[in-house]
């Protein structure tokens, strides 16, 4: 063999043996944290979690999961969505001991830093973490890890809003042609929300009552949809100089007028419905549009409709019928995700940490967010690229492409001091609209009632927050 | 054999003897008395101190944290003056809750005490299976107000609740009523759930009250040729007026607490607009962690209940 020949075949051997090597020698941080949470068999860890589908998962499958892998038992606690902030708050300020893992929104980071409610994470991380697997979380919910550079949470559910449509109503040749004339422009999943109005009452003069244009939820996380709207409308929270509340300005009135004048393309009674109805009604093909978290995709296509806890979803009536899109204005809200941290009160923090690293891995939270029961959604590019997440069904790869976009687009929820105080009356303010008190009015008790909280809370420490959260891209989008 | 404070019978003897006598049974039955008074005192003494403990210490610490400033931003505990007491002065959705609370109070409570009255005098003579209806009759009584909300919350619901249905069969086509929505309906939906769950209570404890009037009386009305309606105003109604008024007193002290079941239906809202006393206190105190303002507004609150429940008692007095 000539020379040049033999140090081609030994350089290429090299080469392969190198790869093999780099390949065996990558990180996974699923089986780090298992063999590392070996030495803690025997202890049980307490967890509070969202009541209902999401402390599900924990229940049945990834606690007993992690007993099978470690030993180590997970007891949940579920709590209500509105009382995990308020309960978890005030075991820690109890000095109760009672959670050693956390459910907290990245809204609530802040707040709950400031009390030293919440156990920095970073020599975890640095011991027992695998640094490739940030590098994988989407950007979009990489912030909400971190705060004043320090990390206090993983991320385990992406939220963000998209708009459910139905492509069969949508690519009907007779409807397209009729709205055509009608409107002046294509029917398609609407982009802005004149036109949002303009599709949902033209399905709904044309089908109602066997189907209406959309169903809005209107009770329940209506700060997340108000807000969502309210920006893209143009609307700014506060004056940055004198952060007197401007949630009442025009853009504001005109967000929540169009709002509730659009409740009157939907279904009688579509004012009390909450995430359960808007999911059945589409479900059951009652309405062609909604906007939802991401697990909707998955329950309209039927994923694990016959798993006994999805028992109460209704039947899919839409299997493949469901299109995928951004919400009217392309920038949907990233509505509160869920993060896992560790109580500073616990006894089993590094146990604890183990857990949560265990279920944000690339490893095992892709089959999480694969799963209807648990409603964890993707949060990892890998997650929008896994081969197996796109074969899952037909349209998976429209919804994994359009999860990204929302993801990458999607409005930052507002976050400064004391920021639950704030949704709460958002909400407040924009379901008693829905219930019929003038728009006008319920924002300007709301800007009344935001100039009173800044107040208490302080002016300028509240102005130094908001300016902090409105200087990242993702708070305004301009 | 001696008994405690009572000098034993003197049969005679010199008066001076008498008088030295007399002085040391009175010292040893004072001793005795004083013995006595302690030992009653030690038996109460554990109740009491629990009572203590468990009432006037979180009073008092109540107090002391109106005066300072917890919340979930700040953590001062140095006397802070009566920032919080002056804040109260212009909150007016406490003031709100405070006005929805007494509405529901003055709609819920005459109609549980004409509902409880009617079924009172319904059953008052005996009928077929009594015992029966009256057992079936206070369930609501016994469930939850928690589950009590609940349920009425699924009742009224437009699309799964079977209210809305049917009173869109009555009506011959489909009635949409928000009854947790709209602020008309809201306060109906309220108070019909509270006067379901306790009218049942009015009834029980009128029914005690009318089985007692003394029959004589209601037989000589009757001789007389007293109606109906006038028997019972002159003769039924001052007879069972005391057990009527702690009957309304005690559902009236629980309507001014009220929170479950306007929990479960509204979460105090269409906004805040069916916000109860309590509920608005808990959405400060433990969603909010206001916790030095809401101890100011429950000191204030509790004083001026306690004037407007002191001046009740003594109209019930001077009508007895």
């Amino acid at each position: 063999m000539r020379t040049k020949t033999r140090i081609s075949v030994v350089g290429g051997a090299l080469l392969l043996q190198l790869a093999a090597l780099t390949a065996s020698a990558e990180e996974n941080a699923a089986e780090k944290a298992v063999d590392a949470a070996k030495q803690y068999s025997g202890i049980t860890l307490n967890s509070a979690e969202e009541a209902g589908l999401m402390a599900m998962l924990g229940i049945n499958i990834t606690g007993p999961e992690w007993k099978d892998l470690t030993g180590i038992g997970l007891n949940v606690t579920e709590i209500p969505f509105e009382e995990l902030f308020p309960k978890q708050m005030l075991e820690h300020k109890a000095g109760s001991g009672a959670y050693d893992i956390m459910t907290i929104g990245p809204s609530w980071v802040a707040d709950m830093v400031r009390n030293g409610a919440l156990e920095p994470l970073d020599p975890y991380i640095e011991k027992y973490g695998v640094a490739s697997e940030f590098d994988d979380i989407a950007p979009a919910f990489k912030d909400w890890m971190t705060f004043e550079g320090k990390t206090y949470a993983l991320v385990v559910d992406g939220d963000v809003h998209l708009l459910y449509y139905r492509k069969d109503i949508f690519e009907d040749p007779e409807n397209k042609e009729a709205f055509k004339a009608k409107y002046g422009y294509d029917l398609a999943p609407p982009q802005t929300w004149k036109a949002f109005g303009e599709v949902c009452r033209f399905i709904t003069d044309k089908y109602a009552p066997d189907l209406y244009g959309a169903g809005l939820i209107n009770t329940g996380y209506m700060h997340f949809f108000f807000s969502e709207r309210f920006r893209t409308y143009g609307g700014k929270f506060f004056d940055p100089e004198t952060m007197k509340a401007t949630v009442n300005s025009q853009a504001g009135i005109d967000a929540l007028t169009d709002m509730v004048n659009q409740l009157d393309c939907q279904p009688p009674g579509v004012q009390t419905w909450g995430f359960g109805e808007s999911l059945s009604a589409l479900n059951a093909g009652e309405i062609a549009m909604t906007i939802s978290w991401p697990p909707i995709a998955r329950w309209a296509q039927g994923i694990n409709a016959d798993e006994q806890a999805l028992s109460w979803v209704p039947e899919s009536q839409v299997i493949d019928k469901i299109g995928y899109a951004l919400p009217p204005g392309g920038h949907p809200e990233l509505a509160s995700g869920i993060m896992l941290a560790v109580s500073p009160d616990s006894k089993n923090k590094d146990a604890a940490y183990l857990y949560i690293q265990w279920l944000h891995s690339k490893q095992e939270s892709l089959k999480n967010v694969m799963r209807p029961l648990g409603l964890r959604d993707a949060f990892r590019i890998s997650h929008y690229e896994s081969p197996e997440y796109q074969a899952l069904w037909p349209t998976a790869p429209d919804y994994l492409a359009t999860l990204r976009q929302a993801g990458e687009q999607g409005y930052s929820d507002l976050a400064i001091l004391e920021t639950y105080k704030y949704w709460d009356s958002m909400g407040r303010a924009v379901v008693a609209a829905i219930g019929g008190k003038d728009p006008k009015q319920s924002l300007d008790d709301l800007a009344a009632e935001w100039d009173g909280l800044t107040e208490q809370i302080g002016l300028d420490r509240q102005k130094a927050a908001y300016l902090d959260w409105s200087s990242k891209p993702s708070a305004y989008r301009e | 054999m001696r008994r405690g404070g009572v000098p034993p019978p003197h049969s005679g003897g010199q008066s001076g003897d008498s008088v030295a006598s007399a002085a040391v049974s009175a010292e040893s039955a004072s001793v005795q008395a004083g013995d006595t008074r302690l030992f009653k005192y030690s038996l109460i003494a554990p109740a009491t101190f629990i009572m203590v403990l468990v009432a006037v210490f979180p009073l008092i610490y109540l107090i002391v944290v109106s005066f300072q400033r917890l919340s979930l931003s700040d953590d001062i505990t140095s006397f802070s003056g009566f920032v919080n007491y002056a804040r109260i002065l212009s909150d007016a959705r406490l003031w709100d809750a405070v006005f929805h609370t007494l509405f529901i109070t003055i709609l819920a409570l005459p109609i549980e005490l004409l509902l409880g009255m009617l079924l009172a005098y319904h059953f008052l003579d005996d009928r077929p299976l009594k015992r029966l209806f009256v057992a079936l009759l206070i369930i609501p009584s016994v469930i939850s107000p928690m589950v009590a909300g609940s349920m009425w919350r699924l009742m009224f619901d437009d699309r799964y609740g079977p209210i809305n249905q049917i009173v869109s069969w009555f009506a011959g086509h489909r009635v949409s009523i928000l009854w947790t929505i709209d602020i008309v309906w809201a306060y109906p939906a309220i108070v019909i759930t509270d006067v379901w769950q306790w009218t049942p209570f009015m009834f029980i404890i009128l029914l005690a009250a009318l089985a007692n009037v003394d029959r004589e009386q209601l037989d000589a009305a009757a001789i007389d040729g007293a109606s109906g309606w006038r028997t019972f105003w002159e003769v039924t109604l001052p007879a069972i007026r005391p057990v009527m008024m702690i009957a309304l007193l005690i559902r009236g002290l629980d309507l001014v607490r009220l929170f479950d079941s306007v929990w479960q239906l509204t979460r105090g809202g269409p906004g805040s607009a069916t916000e109860t006393i309590s509920i608005y206190a808990y959405i400060r105190g433990f969603q909010e962690f206001d916790t030095s303002y809401i101890a100011a507004v429950v000191v204030v609150l509790a004083i001026l209940f306690s004037v407007g429940l002191v001046l009740v008692l003594k109209r019930m007095a001077i009508a007895r």
